[in-house]
């Protein structure tokens, strides 16, 4: 295929564009889906964010409000410690054990493996709820002697504040790791072999071939990786409000913002105040993901 | 040569204890479900019950509620279907053109997929509701498969996909021998992404099976519970977790250990039986370079 | 193909919907059909009466109730659907009707609940949930029939809302068999009981007389010990006095027997509680719901070894009161469209014998099953001694003083108190920070706190 003739054919394209073009045909479902369950509600919460309970425009009177909440900063903190943890740690890890496996040369072993390490990945909400209680309670725990040296030796002694960053990263790690080292795994595989096989020509070992040539040629999924991780991060909601309940309540309700956003929707009934820290958590979330974007040029269609 | 057998051992050792720790909780979970409540406190953690156990406890959670636990993993299974059918014929078209077709918007889509995908799920719940009680949906199947068939995850997927795997020099070949562009979908790209079909529809199954937030508020009757809201019911009947049921507590933790085993059980099969189509297949569509 | 044209046109439809309601304008609070106009001789609005099914909430321990009022009542078409029950301040319940009232519609009629926090959220304001008892719905005789102060935690403002199910007052629970042998007498104040600790960890440790180590601990001692930590004055107002004498001497019991290791704190129904002190207890002092769920159930204690004795009261307490852990309670809807037949469900499950007595696993609220299901208890042969007696006599004294708000204190007390407890501080040096997380709490939740 020619140069000139891409360029024609976008051209063609091109010329067609303020019609409906065929590419508006085929995400048409897609985007009615977006629209009733994505950009509409999106749009009800900002607008949620900025009235009052009767709907008067209210300006930034929520967001100050629930800033000035006395577990808004605390929940702040907590979300932005298990930030850095979760999001280091996965993405070392998941390219290390992907990288690992994919260099291994038993094909049983290789699916072994990634099936081991996906298995959790079935597990989450209410299952994990009651897992997690039992592998943290030191009295039935199957790794206890692990538990109580690294927390204690009760379960509440096991779920003290300062633990629980590690705890949530361990359990997210636990059910969400899995699937990215398949994702990633299969990335690797996308990556010809007459790339690699030349990288070993010039001499290139086993680390700075996966420094120079695999990791860079993986840079659209780890960005997508961290941008889809961030977002789960900071909605953080599932792990505390497990931990929560297997507790009894030891670990509050309102550890991360997210759960003050539920807490002030379904136990204050402000759902004003609630879209507002919905609107926070978007906009740091956002503008963490536009660097990694920026950095990752994730949208270049190529 | 002495220091890369060390690196090859203590690679093999990490390896291991990674499987280890993802492992080791699973088998807990297996073995804990053929143990009676006495047993689960007292023996090992890791050995194992009995079958007559087992079977007690099986007994046991078929009489919770008359039954109800069927009706949960029945519901759970429809809700997932249905959600993962209209999933693929809605996301895979869409990843497809946003990848590989130019037109007025593109990146507009890509931009506002994501904004949505970084909007906290809590936000979002309530004016979902409210659409669906507006159209009379809620305390449906629709109210639930509905919103969980809108995947932007998957959506992105695809279109990394074909944005990386597949060459459009292909696609362009295939225009400009007349095809058409329903006709180039079908005939070539679709073919090319099986791998990406099987990762969206196993991803998306996953989520649809695991989600309990949506179906938690759109639908109040216990009839209609999926599993996952099904088994914090039975949290909540379970003196361990909850004191004041009582005396006659009708779930013990065994049983509800045998009932988070069902509850995934779906899961693991889908997994065992794509897994191949998942990884391997992901290698067909490498030609590009 | 057929299954996706018919989705879209359901999506499109939504979308149009959507825009009308979000696009522009004040959100739309929809607030319950009320049949305007219409005389309420019910204290309340009600909406317009139909005929249909009843639809029932309960939790799947009181799913009995609802089979057992099917089964007595075969003609009346009942739905009945399980939830949580609000247990462990889950709030399913404020999270559906809240979800309700945007959408105008979807309340059941009549619910469970197993806290006691409802009354204070749903009775009150625009979008009051639960209908008011004592207003011409039920008449005196069947609100009369009940314990006293059964209803207390069902009135707001002197207006009933709730028929109570069971009482959970707090008696002293002991091991008659354990108890002889040591040779020690039943102490009949906290300070005896205080003594006896301190003997039994000098004459046989390892041995324990109570525990604190779950949410509801506040709910036995500082309860008793007619604390000040939320007393709720009006609607929206509350009264939190948590560092009060009162709460100091109940907390220095706390601490002396927790020192000492006579009081446990692992949590009661934890697993390491009935693997290492299960055959340890020599009393603990705790709601009538323990004799069947923690000693029957969870402790497996054999029969004839358990006796109930009086609630503990201090030595200057006069008239001697009481704590309360719990105790369900059932509630109508007042948007309910098919009053009649519920009211006739609620007063059925709350007062007849068919339930009440013959399988309610808790100590009826309402007096003539209470004795009925007590005698029934006392005959099972299963405790030692008279049960019945102290009970009884314990129904009568809870105090009154400890309110319930909109919030859970046992979740206050669960995040602050016990991590705390746990890294080995002292309540009586945790009372301060206490105070200030009920305060903040209450203030959350919109009260107006006094100190």
């Amino acid at each position: 295929m020619t140069a000139s003739a891409i360029s024609a054919a976008h051209a063609r394209s091109r010329t067609r564009s303020w019609r409906p073009a065929a590419g508006h045909v085929f995400v048409s479902g897609y985007v009615v889906l977006l629209v009733v369950f994505g950009v509409a509600p999106t749009l009800y919460a900002l607008n949620l964010a900025f009235t009052d309970a009767d709907g008067r425009f209210a300006g930034l009177a929520n967001f100050v409000r629930t800033v000035q909440d006395h577990r808004f900063l605390s929940a702040v903190g907590h979300v932005a410690t298990y930030l850095v943890l979760w999001l280091v740690t996965l993405t070392v890890l998941v390219l290390v054990l992907a990288l690992l496996v994919h260099r291994l040369t038993s094909r049983w072993y290789r699916a072994t493996l990634r099936f081991v390490y996906y298995v959790p990945g079935a597990l989450a909400g209410a299952s994990s709820v009651l897992l997690w209680l039992f592998m943290l309670d030191p009295s039935v725990s199957p790794a206890d002697d692990l538990v109580r040296a690294l927390w204690g030796e009760t379960f509440v002694g096991v779920v003290a504040p300062a633990h629980l960053p590690w705890i949530f990263t361990i359990i997210a790690f636990w059910t969400g790791a899995g699937g990215w080292i398949v994702v990633m795994y299969g990335a690797l595989n996308s990556i010809p072999h007459s790339v690699i096989e030349a990288a070993r020509v010039d001499g290139a070992g086993p680390v700075r071939t996966a420094l120079r040539v695999q990791l860079p040629m993986l840079r659209k999924w780890i960005v997508y990786m961290l941008i889809l991780s961030l977002a789960a991060g900071t909605q953080l909601f599932v792990e505390p409000q497990l931990i929560s309940q297997a507790s009894f309540g030891v670990v509050g309700t309102d550890y991360s913002l997210n759960q003050l956003a539920y807490l002030y929707a379904f136990d204050q009934n402000d759902f004003n105040g609630s879209a507002a820290i919905a609107i926070d958590l978007l906009i740091v979330a956002l503008c963490s993901a536009g660097l990694f974007v920026a950095k990752g040029g994730l949208f270049d269609a190529d | 040569m002495r220091i890369e057998h060390l690196t090859r051992a203590a690679i093999q050792v990490l390896l291991l204890a990674v499987a280890l720790f993802f492992v080791l909780p699973m088998v807990w979970l297996v073995l804990a479900s053929t143990k009676s409540p006495a047993g689960l406190i007292r023996d090992n953690p890791l050995s194992p019950g009995s079958i007559d156990a087992l079977l007690t406890n099986w007994r046991h959670l078929m009489s919770f509620q008359d039954g109800a636990v069927l009706t949960w993993m029945t519901n759970s299974v429809v809700y997932a279907g249905l959600a993962v059918t209209l999933t693929l014929l809605v996301s895979i078209p869409a990843g497809y053109a946003m990848a590989l077709m130019s037109f007025k918007g593109r990146r507009l889509l890509l931009v506002v997929t994501l904004v949505v995908m970084l909007m906290p799920a809590t936000a979002l719940v309530l004016p979902i509701f409210l659409e669906l009680s507006y159209v009379g949906l809620v305390n449906q199947a629709a109210s639930v498969v509905l919103p969980m068939s809108f995947f932007p995850f998957g959506v992105y997927l695809t279109y990394i996909y074909f944005s990386t795997s597949v060459p459009g020099e292909l696609l362009d070949a295939a225009r400009l021998d007349g095809c058409s562009e329903s006709a180039t979908f079908a005939r070539v790209a679709l073919p090319l992404a099986k791998p990406v079909v099987a990762l969206v529809a196993f991803f998306s199954f996953v989520q649809n099976w695991n989600n309990f937030f949506l179906p938690y508020v759109m639908l109040p009757d216990s009839d209609h519970y999926p599993m996952q809201v099904g088994l914090t019911q039975m949290l909540a009947a379970t003196p361990t977790f909850n004191p004041v049921v009582g005396a006659n507590a009708e779930v013990q933790p065994p049983e509800l250990v045998l009932a988070t085993l069902l509850s995934i059980a779906p899961v693991l099969l889908v997994f065992l039986f794509s897994q191949r189509f998942l990884v391997a297949g992901m290698t067909a569509g490498a030609t590009k370079g | 193909m057929r299954r996706r044209s018919h989705a879209l046109r359901l999506a499109i439809t939504a979308a149009a919907a959507l825009l009308a309601v979000a696009a522009c304008g004040p959100p739309n609070p929809a607030g319950p059909a009320k049949a305007k106009g219409s005389s309420s001789p019910y204290g309340f609005d009600a909406a317009e009466q139909k005929d249909g099914k009843l639809v029932v909430w309960v939790d799947s321990t009181r799913l009995d109730a609802a089979k057992a009022y099917q089964a007595a009542h075969p003609g009346v078409q009942l739905d009945v659907v399980t939830y949580d029950g609000n247990a462990n301040g889950s709030n399913t319940l404020k999270t559906k009707v809240q979800l309700f009232n945007r959408a105008g519609e979807g309340w059941p009629d009549v619910v469970f609940t197993t806290d006691n926090n409802t009354a204070s959220w749903a009775s009150q304001g625009d979008d009051a949930f639960v209908a008011p008892l004592d207003k011409g719905l039920l008449d005196d005789a069947t609100l009369g029939g009940f314990a006293k102060g059964a209803l207390d935690v069902c009135t707001v403002g002197g207006t009933v809302y709730c028929l109570r199910n069971d009482l959970a007052q707090v008696v002293l629970w002991y091991n008659k068999k354990l108890l002889d042998e040591f040779g020690y007498a039943v102490p009949k104040t906290w300070e005896e009981y205080q003594a006896l600790g301190e003997k039994v960890a000098a004459e046989h440790p390892g041995h324990i007389v109570g525990t604190a180590g779950d949410a509801w601990a506040p709910e036995i001692y500082m309860w008793g010990s007619e604390c000040p930590a939320g007393q709720i004055t009006g609607a929206k107002a509350i009264t939190v006095k948590a560092t009060d004498a009162t709460c100091a001497r109940a907390a220095k019991l706390m601490d002396r027997l927790v020192a000492n290791k006579t009081m446990s704190m692992l949590p009661l129904f934890g697993p390491d509680f009935a693997k290492n002190q299960g055959d340890k207890v020599l009393m603990l002092p705790g709601p009538a719901w323990y004799g069947g769920a923690v000693f029957q159930g969870t402790l497996k204690t054999p029969k004839g070894e358990l006796a109930v004795a009086d609630a503990l009261h201090w030595a200057g307490q006069d008239p001697p009161v009481t704590g309360n852990v719990g105790g369900g309670a059932w509630w109508l809807s007042r948007h309910s469209t098919n009053l009649k037949a519920a009211k006739d469900f609620l007063t059925w499950v709350a007062t007849a014998d068919a339930y009440q007595v013959e399988l309610s696993p808790g100590y009826p609220a309402h007096a003539a099953a209470a004795a009925k299901w007590i005698k029934k208890q006392q005959d099972s042969g299963y405790y030692a001694g008279d049960i019945a007696a102290p009970i009884t006599a314990a129904a009568g004294q809870v105090w009154s003083g400890w309110g319930s708000p909109e919030f859970s204190q046992e979740a206050v007390w669960a995040k602050t108190v016990i991590p705390a407890q746990t890294a080995g501080k002292t309540v009586e040096s945790l009372l301060p920070e206490w105070q200030t997380a009920i305060e903040q709490q209450a203030q959350v939740s919109g009260y107006q706190v006094t100190k």
